[in-house]
């Protein structure tokens, strides 16, 4: 099974995907509330893949996945993102996510997207 | 037991975030608007909260809430990029309110299970308007002029390599996945290694929203010169995500690759200069229904000065990279600036309520089995050491399980407190008065159950307060105050209570007003010289009382005071009133720190139990006949120390049979509350017991409310003993 | 007597809704829905309360639940009866209300077909039929169902005070 750590900001939402990948069949590496946790998750667990949330308190998502790059140039980060914030996801892009999904976002679109990223 | 399903919880969780969003932006606000301006991590902060706040809201479909979020998110947006001179300040601080408020009913619905109507177009198009025109005139720089196009690549590499390939692709995206623009990006992003010169269209992926329905529309195209074979790109291209169709095609030389790329590019501005005229009419019939002139004559200069701008193709591109740099700029410097989020390391878990209770009931039942255990008839005249020793053991233990599920159920009072510096705000601003509120001993901890019975009267007195205590600005200032005054709130632990104070050095209660109304009322049982201040203004707690004369939204009607006090004794505490004459006036709030168990001293009359709380004993005897007098109205007194009290026989309240009706033959139990005291007579004392309350059954309360009595308790033998209210008990004979 | 627990004896919702107890109240029996019934005790100290109306006798300690006790006698505004080794409590649960009726004895519980339940007489003749929901045949006897609604609220009893007078 593979592995995921979901990192958000938003209790509510990390519960949602949690909810949504034990049901299609991935396991949960683990959880973080802010980027610096999630850097510090993602080093101690080694993911197949990371969700992040754009948008965090101490440190955001641009800045924890572009240490998370730097750390693992192969890692597989998918960013999370409400709708218009056209000029992060750009950024997100740049520093090498590999794909995102905009909320709210279809439970299907999202599992697939993992699938995807994980081929 | 009500069923779980994980969809309730993670509504649950909803509201539960949806609460604290709420109120960390509303604290946020208000913290800063002494300031006049919002910092930089002050407008960060609100971003971000509006952001997870439209996230969570949208994947719950609450629509009306997650397009307010994204309309504040947006303006805050604009703030932080342009710095948020150029709006009213308290225009938009009041706005914010407003919207703050328009989120807090919002949330009541759908803790209430409503559904959500809530109309906030009014409020969108407030927010709409604060966002200066500034904004508008940037898209109106960005017609692109037919004449010039500049035939420039968008990015190419210097490296020439052997062979070039010239290929055009078309991609089309599956349906529904939105921002196809950002995924246009991706696949050029993807590409940027093996291009040596890239063209795509739409031009303006990159800083235009609206190509992503472009792209929806007419597919995205890519041309490009490369080296690599068709293999490679294809590979590349094919591990974009949701791709529903691609064509790649390879044209064959440089020439027709040249005129490809300009045929589509003219065709794309064609469509985009259209698109851009079609807004800017739109905008313009908006304005004018606006009615703001000013706007207008802006907006017709800036339509005259477009008209003559030409910008080239290429110059509009270096335009969009400039502001995407400055983007990225503006984020690294929101990096640094950034203060530590306020939520401490600890680790903490939300434990939900029902499970709280559980428990609670469950510590209850132990105390009491433990009782029945330890008392237990059978061992009566027994020497047992051992068993003895284990006993104590086990109590001690239990002990501790108590205090710890008393701790855990502890919540402290900070956000009740803070709730208040809103209303004091809003006072303020409806009655012209200038308040100042001070909060001490916020991190006191109350029982979870009793702190929303607190909330309301606290937000009573506080408006009490404001109304009829502080007096205007200016009529402060000739008396020789301070020109704001100053309302304080102290809470702090006593014994087994927690006082909260609200002192405000406003002007005092009116003696002679209180006096009168006491008269008009019926309420004085004494003679206007005997009455005491204390007694006197604590008559304001009873129903339909009030001095003020015109009845304001905010108090008056009297009914406010009374549904203080029924609060704070429906937990268990109590009210009282103190002030001085121009000094101010301070109520006192007297309130148990939990509601379940507390420490009594059993007693029986006729053949049913009693408990009194401890804390309401003052001490108890075997009364002296000759002590016993009866006054002319044919209530029993006792002389004790020089001082005379009322005698209370419970057998003649509460109708008991077989009780005792001879003095001289069971036991007098002086009580006490707030000052006042009286002689409860018993058959016999039984003894101090740890006593779990639990409430009467629903089914009685409904039919009655009875007097005197607080609740019940369950009695190592198995009995039930009825626990009395000794403040209800008092007030029956004042 | 000892208690008797009949949570164990019905299966489905559905087995329940034809099935009654019966107890006795002087000469009259009367029955109960079986799944309103939770329990049947005997009769235990009742802790009285002051200010209630009559019929509402007090509380008990049923194993750590307080649960007020009525009785029925004086519900029906029949004469009281002193309470012996036979008297018995049955508790009925209704929306999560627990209350406890004080009767002479229990009888037993019984199967009525619904073509066997007819309705009460128009003309309210004494007081107790206000409460009355329908009338089981039994063979040839005659068993008043109570309606165990109208038994605990406290309106009804108004309205049917003013009917009688």
């Amino acid at each position: 099974m593979k592995k995921v750590l979901i990192v958000d900001d938003a209790s509510f939402i990390r519960m949602l995907v949690k909810k949504l990948l034990t049901e299609n069949g991935f396991e949960i590496a683990g959880e973080a509330e802010d980027g610096k946790s999630g850097v510090e998750k993602y080093k101690e667990l080694k993911p197949d893949i990371v969700t992040m949330d754009i948008t965090m308190p101490i440190m955001s998502g641009i800045e924890a996945l572009k240490e998370i790059m730097e750390f693992d140039r192969n890692a597989n980060v998918m960013m999370l993102t409400a709708m218009g914030q056209q000029s992060m996801v750009l950024e997100a892009i740049n520093f090498g996510a590999k794909s995102f999904v905009v909320k709210p976002f279809k439970d299907d679109i999202f599992i697939n997207t993992i699938k995807q990223i994980l081929l | 037991m009500s069923n779980y399903n994980s969809n309730d919880a993670l509504l649950e969780v909803f509201i539960f975030e949806l609460s604290q969003l709420i109120n960390q932006l509303e604290e946020q606000i208000l913290t800063n608007e002494k300031m006049n301006y919002y910092s930089d991590s002050a407008v960060n902060e609100i971003f971000r909260i509006m952001h997870t706040l439209k996230g969570s809201s949208v994947m719950m479909g609450f629509e009306n809430i997650s397009s307010l979020a994204h309309s504040m998110e947006d303006l805050f947006y604009y703030i932080r990029r342009d710095g948020g001179q150029a709006i009213d300040f308290s225009e938009l601080v009041d706005i914010l309110l407003e919207c703050v408020d328009f989120l807090k009913v919002e949330e009541l619905k759908i803790r209430e299970g409503y559904s959500l109507e809530g109309e906030n177009s009014e409020l969108l198009k407030k927010i709409k308007n604060l966002i200066p025109t500034i904004n508008k005139e940037i898209k109106v720089k960005k017609i692109p002029c037919n004449n010039e196009i500049l035939f420039s690549p968008i990015s190419s590499q210097k490296d020439e390599n052997n062979a070039d390939h010239f290929y055009q692709a078309h991609i089309r995206f599956e349906d529904e996945i939105s921002m196809e623009n950002m995924r246009a990006y991706s696949i050029v992003h993807n590409l940027r290694e093996v291009q040596n010169e890239i063209y795509y269209i739409p031009l303006d992926i990159i800083d235009n929203p609206d190509s992503a329905k472009i792209i929806c529309k007419n597919g995205f195209y890519i041309f490009i010169r490369t080296g690599c074979c068709y293999e490679t790109i294809n590979n590349i291209l094919r591990k974009a995500l949701f791709i529903n169709q691609l064509d790649l095609i390879e044209i064959s030389d440089a020439k027709e690759f040249k005129q490809q790329v300009e045929l589509f590019i003219q065709e794309d501005l064609m469509d985009e200069k259209i698109e851009i005229i079609d807004e800017q009419r739109d905008n313009v019939f908006e304005i004018r229904n606006e009615k703001s002139l000013s706007m207008q004559q802006n907006y017709v200069s800036a339509q005259e000065s477009s008209v003559s701008m030409q910008h080239s193709f290429f110059g509009t591109q270096e335009n969009s990279v400039s502001v995407q740099q400055n983007n990225i700029s503006s984020q690294n410097n929101h990096f640094s600036t950034q203060q530590n989020h306020n939520s401490s390391q600890q680790s903490i878990i939300s434990v939900n309520v029902t499970k709280l209770d559980k428990l609670m009931d469950l510590v209850g039942e132990m105390v009491i089995a433990k009782a029945m255990v330890i008392q237990n008839s059978d061992l009566a005249g027994l020497t047992l050491n051992n068993f003895n020793k284990s006993a104590r053991q086990l109590n001690k233990i239990t002990a501790e399980i108590q205090d710890m599920v008393m701790a855990i159920r502890m919540v402290p009072l900070s956000t009740t407190f803070h709730r208040m510096h809103r209303i004091i705000r809003d006072m303020n601003k409806k009655l012209g008065k200038e308040t100042e509120l001070i909060i001490i001993g916020e991190n006191t901890e109350v029982d979870k159950n009793i702190i929303e019975h607190i909330s309301d009267p606290l937000m009573h007195l506080i408006r009490n307060s404001v109304d009829h205590g502080i007096e205007m600005p200016e009529e402060r200032i000739l008396k020789g105050k301070s020109k704001s005054g100053n309302i304080t709130i102290e809470a702090k632990n006593s014994g087994s209570d927690v006082h909260i104070q609200i002192k405000d050095d406003g002007k005092g209660l009116d003696r002679k007003k209180i006096l009168q109304k006491a008269k008009e009322n019926h309420m004085l049982t004494k003679t206007e010289e005997d009455i005491s201040d204390s007694e006197l203004f604590n008559m304001i707690l009873s129903p339909g009382f009030s001095t003020k004369e015109i009845i304001t939204e905010f108090s008056g009607r009297g009914v406010g005071m009374d549904v203080v006090s029924t609060n704070i004794e429906l937990v268990g505490g109590s009210v009282s009133v103190e002030s001085i004459p121009e000094q101010g006036t301070t109520i006192t709030l007297k309130i148990p720190l939990t509601l379940a168990i507390i420490d009594g001293i059993n007693i029986k009359v006729g053949s049913t139990f009693y408990t009194i709380p401890t804390t309401n004993i003052k001490e108890f005897f075997r009364p002296d006949i000759t002590n016993i007098i009866r006054d002319p109205h044919g209530n029993n007194m006792i002389m004790v120390r020089g001082q005379c009290y009322l005698i209370l026989k419970l057998a003649d309240l509460f109708e008991v049979k077989g009780a005792s009706s001879d003095f001289s033959n069971g036991i007098m139990i002086m009580m006490e509350e707030n000052e006042k005291i009286i002689c409860l007579f018993a058959d016999e004392l039984l003894g101090q017991q740890q006593v779990v309350v639990k409430t009467l059954p629903d089914y009685i309360l409904r039919s009655k409310k009875i007097k005197g009595i607080s609740g019940c308790t369950l009695l190592g033998n198995g009995g039930i003993s009825l626990i009395i209210d000794v403040a209800a008990l008092l007030r029956l004979d004042v | 007597m000892t208690e008797i627990d009949l949570s164990d004896s019905v299966t489905e919702e559905d087995t329940q809704k034809g099935r009654y107890l019966t107890f006795t109240l002087g000469k009259e029996t009367y029955g109960l829905e079986i799944r309103y019934v939770t329990e049947i005790i005997c009769i235990q100290a009742i802790t009285e309360l002051p200010e209630l109306s009559e019929y509402l006798k007090g509380i008990i300690n049923l194993r750590g639940k307080i649960i007020p006790v009525m009785d029925v006698r004086l519900r029906f505004k029949k004469d009281y009866c002193e309470y012996n080794d036979r008297t018995c409590i049955i508790v009925i649960n209704i929306n999560e209300i627990s209350v406890g009726l004080i009767v002479d004895g229990v009888s037993e519980v019984l199967s009525i077909d619904e073509k066997d339940i007819v309705d009460p007489p128009k003309i309210n003749s004494t007081f107790q039929n206000g409460y009355i929901k329908n009338i089981g045949k039994v063979g040839s006897d005659v068993k008043l169902l109570l309606d165990c609604k109208k038994l605990l609220s406290e309106d009804e009893l108004v309205e049917i005070d003013k009917a009688i007078s």
